[in-house]
């Protein structure tokens, strides 16, 4: 088991070196820079070399890795060109957004997905199940962009329930908070939802189909507490390594709807710092996002490892 | 010997701004100003925000974030645009050359922190634009700088530069306490260093910006309000809905096409002036066909500008027909180069040049929605010209670049904020203007527009600039399209704030909320 | 292969998918005759007009008809995804061939920069090689392309894996064969169940893709009439022209859904074990 652990995060060093080099480098080809961004629409050459001269923009492409590389090791992940403010602080500020409207469209899956799931396997082709079934096509084929879109125009603008867009601190208060969050995090949960209960649909009807719970039902135990402790808990395996792939594709849906619904977070911060060309926050975003991603699916591979213990590479 | 001149530099012509005129009067009328209340205000261009240096700030959302903070030497004047008055100046004095400029200040006058803003801050404050390069050239004419006694501020120019005073109103010229700023590093991009009626409470980076009421503000009982709101809301439409449910007081923007829907609801006042917003066709004269002048010409004479006005705009705009001073300003060109689009003299113009089987070019465009739509409608009317045009919709940062060396054939963007004619065209249409993007060169605009510079007599310049357009307008190095309505859409209580072409806000210290209305 | 259509035709719903794909494949490429106005023809007398008898789905903001541009959008959304995924699929499945095949540090390579590109959320990966690239559709179909690339690369590498000491391959070995022809002659059959499953599925995804970054402002040229480009200046007017936003959105969806039916059809039929989901 330990080796296991030890193997895979191995592994991850690589590729999280790999990942520093992408976002280094990947931005730096992005044709305009961050000091064309910054003079804006007072752009002249003058001025742009000066400013180049000022943020050691100069420099060797390789030396300006080295440092930032050196500069992470140490934690510092450099300060934006643009706010002056220290990167590691923008990403903070913005974590609990995108983290937020992460958990919420999680639990939307959890109290909706899986008993949904569960219940349409026990009801094979009864009209719940083919509700079910055109629920789980649909969230899985409609795009979440467009989902948000019509999301707003009928609860926001016709039915006036939620604001359309826009953020307020859950500490500064709770309520205003859920409200701006229901919509985004309904459209963002939508696929996910309908992965996860088509998962959970399927596996139980593979687990309903077994010998030993043919036995149990011979034997007579009650159906109810039948499938809650035998079938679910067994059914909930692959669940969960399909959970966690979709974390990482929650983390890459909040990038659009973040940006739909005015969210302040991590995807809307990495746009930004792309849209203004501002390397440091880019790269230490983008690093983040992506190194985020790397932990998920070590957890998610561990937390796999553990409850079966069959799997091993 | 010293005359005061001071009448002579304030442009009083204007009249065509009375619609903010008498609605800022009536609303005077109705009730006396209270104090108290919170306004919660937005604006597209504060996701902008990036910098709270006044003398760093370039984008928009940075300035309405600034300005309030701050005061300047002069300002500009409510309700009649052009005109400048003082602010921290109490009067000033000009010589009889133009050069040497003399201001008094208010006296008490305080920061922020309390401590007494002097001539020394406003010496400091201009060295320090200077220094910080991004407004210098504005400054590029002062010889020196002198303060006599803790009051007074001297400033002699090498020669005299007419729009001097509008610079000085400028908001961003900002008048910046030099004992914060230098305790601070020179750093002023998240603090406050002013002693504007507002002091800065908290700035959540693209969220929102708390402007807190500052009670030892100079000039007594202002401001009236408790609080000011900058909130940061990026969508149009969540902006409309948070104004219609009352989440908000003041939109500070309102695109054309929301005009007439807001003005609907029976407790929102949509106000609208003309503005200094205006957008233009830029073509490279550099290089390829449209370094042509018949080929320009041509472009010029085939757009038709109210159709564009109303797929883009709604009507709403008002279109160019000659330069880029719009119809109301005193030095707006009264001669109509292209009445309306002409497509007969269009094609005989190309059909004369050298390109008269038509050609292939690209036009490059930020992701401005209104300027990718006008983007598309120049497309489809001068296809029938034989130009085809590409169309390439690019990031600020590559499409400035572009733009700024010269890398490209056509272009629609536009410019705001200015006031004097000089800023309209200088930097644009000289030879050796900063901004000359379009490579346009004509000596005898050169000279008219260094002419208008160094004369002060307002019906001179008026005839310079009046000639210099028709000149521009006939070489079209710009196909100049329309000017933006400024449109503003605030809650009926909301009181005393002005619409200003220029887009500032800096009458927020004169606004207040009319509970009674409420 | 008798079965397997049996088994498919067997699946009315996989079967359905298969018939609304091949409307739009009409509607794709008889675009020009079936499209009731030209696209691109602005009409300053029709601005926003309703859905009604001259204009089925309404008129944008410019008077272009809604129902030609989404009939001619298909023709976007399909050349995306066509070439996109090809792209995919040919350098994914022979990177995964190759790794799978020939094993040790190549192997080790090979897996590291899938790794590597796996770490990035998809639509954020191609988000950012947008921004490098600059928006175009040529572009767009390439940094769509290059995002798959690893998908089609681990299923080719785990299922070449899998066949990879068996007998006939062994035998093929002994008696000489190259490896080239190997891979080609014996593995690549071995392996297409998958392959064909993941690429039905990854067309739905590419669709998405191209409407989710053209709808950022990130795709394609912002005058070719694509679902994307049209959402993007549809979600400007949901207010007051719905249509403008809610059309173009139901094909995108209504094409998605069909090539997730087809492909989950398709895993039945061609192989009942392959029961993975997620993306």
């Amino acid at each position: 088991m330990w080796r296991y652990i030890t193997k895979r995060i191995l592994i991850a060093i690589p590729v999280l070196i790999g990942i520093s080099i992408v976002a280094f480098f990947l931005i730096r080809l992005v044709p305009g820079d961050t000091v064309t961004a910054l003079l804006g629409a007072n752009y002249n050459q003058e001025q742009a070399a000066a400013l180049r001269a000022d943020y050691g923009l100069d420099k060797p492409l390789i030396t300006q890795y080295l440092i930032w590389v050196k500069n992470l090791l140490k934690g510092d992940f450099g300060h934006s060109f643009f706010t002056n403010q220290a990167v590691s602080s923008s990403i903070m500020e913005r974590l609990p957004v995108t983290f937020e409207l992460m958990i919420m469209s999680f639990i939307y899956c959890l109290l909706i997905a899986i008993p949904l799931g569960a219940v349409a396997s026990l009801k094979k082709n009864s009209l719940l199940d083919y509700l079910a079934t055109i629920f789980g096509l649909l969230g899985v084929s409609i795009p979440n962009f467009w989902l948000a879109t019509i999301l707003i125009l009928v609860f926001s603008l016709h039915m006036g329930w939620f604001p359309s867009g826009g953020f307020v601190s859950f500490f500064a208060d709770p309520i205003a908070n859920l409200r701006y969050m229901f919509l985004p995090s309904i459209a963002l949960g939508a696929s996910v939802g309908a992965v996860v209960m088509r998962m959970t649909r399927s596996s139980m009807l593979e687990i309903l189909k077994q010998d030993y719970i043919e036995m149990a039902r011979a034997k007579g135990v009650s159906q109810k507490i039948l499938i809650i402790s035998h079938a679910l808990k067994n059914a909930l395996i692959p669940v969960i390594t399909v959970l966690g792939i979709q974390m990482g594709y929650l983390l890459g849906g909040s990038v659009i709807i973040e940006q739909i619904f005015s969210l302040p977070g991590i995807g809307r911060l990495a746009l930004q710092a792309i849209t203004n060309r501002d390397y440091i926050l880019m790269q230490g975003s983008i690093l983040f996002v992506a190194a985020g991603f790397v932990i998920i699916n070590l957890l998610v591979d561990l937390i796999y490892a553990l409850i079966n213990p069959q799997i091993r590479y | 010997m010293q005359k005061i001149k001071k009448s002579k530099f304030l442009c009083l012509s204007i009249i065509l701004f009375l619609l903010v005129g008498s609605f800022s009067f009536s609303s005077a009328l109705a009730a006396e100003p209270r104090s108290g209340g919170t306004l919660s205000i937005t604006d597209f261009s504060f996701s902008s925000a990036r910098t709270l240096d006044p003398h760093l700030a370039q984008a928009a959302g940075s300035m309405r974030f600034i300005e309030n903070m701050y005061n300047t030497l002069l300002k500009y004047k409510k309700a009649e645009y052009g005109s400048i008055t003082g602010d921290l100046a109490k009067n000033y004095t000009i010589t009889n050359d133009g050069k040497k400029y003399t201001f008094k200040l208010y006296q008490g006058v305080k920061f922020h922190d309390g401590s007494e803003l002097t001539s020394a801050d406003v010496k400091f404050s201009i060295e320090r634009i200077i220094a910080k390069k991004v407004r210098a050239q504005q400054f590029s004419g002062v010889d020196k700088i002198e303060t006599p006694d803790k009051y007074t501020v001297v400033i002699t120019l090498k020669e005299p530069v007419a729009p001097f005073l509008t610079y000085l109103a400028y908001p961003m010229n900002a008048i910046v306490s030099q004992k914060i700023t230098e305790s601070n590093n020179n750093d002023l991009s998240s603090i406050d260093a002013g002693s504007g009626p507002f002091k800065l409470n908290l700035w959540e980076r693209d969220q929102y910006l708390i402007l807190d009421k500052f009670n030892d503000y100079f000039i007594q009982g202002k401001p009236y309000l408790d609080r000011v709101y900058l909130k940061v809301i990026d969508d149009e439409t969540a902006r409309t809905t948070a104004l219609r449910n009352q989440e908000l007081d003041l939109i500070l923007q309102v695109s054309a096409k929301n005009i007439d829907r807001l003005a609907q609801y029976p407790d929102i006042n949509v106000k609208s002036v003309a503005g200094t917003y205006w957008e233009y066709l830029g073509l490279n004269t550099r290089k390829g066909p449209l370094a042509d002048k018949k080929v320009r010409q041509a472009i010029a004479w085939g757009i038709n500008r109210a159709t564009l006005n109303k797929m883009v705009k709604f009507d709403k705009a008002t279109v160019l027909t000659s330069g880029p001073i719009p119809p109301g300003h005193w030095a707006a060109d009264d001669l109509a180069v292209y009445p309306a689009q002409d497509l007969a003299k269009a094609k005989k113009l190309l059909a004369d040049s050298d390109y008269s089987n038509g050609f292939e070019t690209t036009l490059i465009v930020l992701s401005n929605p209104d300027q990718l739509n006008a983007a598309q409608v120049i497309k489809a009317q001068l296809a029938p010209l034989g130009i085809k045009v590409k169309i390439k919709s690019l990031e600020s940062s590559v499409y400035f670049d572009k733009l700024g060396s010269g890398d490209f054939d056509m272009t629609v963007i536009g410019w705001v904020g200015f006031v004097d004619p000089d800023e309209y065209l200088y930097n644009i249409f000289h030879t050796d203007g900063i901004w000359n993007q379009q490579g346009y060169s004509n000596p005898e605009v050169d000279q008219l527009l260094e002419d208008g510079r160094r004369t002060s007599d307002q019906a001179t310049r008026k005839e310079i600039y009046q000639k210099a357009q028709t000149i521009i307008a006939q070489d079209a190095p710009m196909v100049f399209l329309y000017v933006n309505p400024q449109a503003s859409a605030l809650q009926d209580y909301v009181k005393g704030f002005d619409i200003n072409p220029t887009v500032t806000t800096i009458s927020l210290v004169d606004t207040w909320l009319d509970q009674s209305a409420e | 292969m008798r079965e397997f259509c049996y088994r498919f035709y067997k699946n009315k719903l996989a079967f359905l998918g298969f018939i609304i794909l091949f409307i739009f494949l009409v509607m794709a490429i008889f675009a020009p005759y079936l499209a009731p106005y030209d696209p691109f023809q602005m009409d300053p007398q029709a601005m926003l007009q309703p859905p009604g008898a001259d204009h089925l789905f309404g008129t944008d903001q410019f008077g272009r008809d809604i129902l030609s541009r989404i009939i001619f959008g298909s023709r976007i959304s399909f050349k995306v995804g066509l070439i996109s995924v090809g792209l995919s699929l040919i350098v994914g499945v022979s990177m995964g061939i190759v790794a799978g095949y020939y094993g040790g540090w190549l192997d080790n390579l090979i897996s590291r920069i899938m790794d590597v590109m796996f770490s990035f959320p998809q639509i954020f990966l191609a988000l950012v090689i947008m921004a490098v690239l600059g928006t175009s559709s040529t572009n767009l179909m390439l940094a769509i392309g290059l995002v798959y690339i690893p998908i089609f690369g681990r299923i080719a590498r785990a299922s070449v894996l899998s066949i990879k000491d068996s007998l006939y391959i062994e035998a093929a070995n002994s008696i000489g064969v190259s490896n080239l022809i190997i891979m080609l002659r014996h593995i690549l059959p071995n392996i297409m169940a998958p392959i064909i499953v993941q690429t039905t599925l990854s067309f739905g995804f590419a669709i998405r893709a191209e409407a989710a970054l053209s709808f950022l402002g990130l795709g394609v040229e912002a005058d070719i009439p694509s679902w994307g480009i049209m959402l993007n200046q549809g979600k400007d007017w949901m207010e007051m022209a719905w249509w403008n936003a809610v059309f173009p959105g139901l094909s995108a969806t209504l094409a998605i859904l069909s090539f997730n039916i087809l492909g989950d059809g398709l895993r039945d039929a061609l192989d009942p074990r392959l029961r993975n989901e997620g993306e």
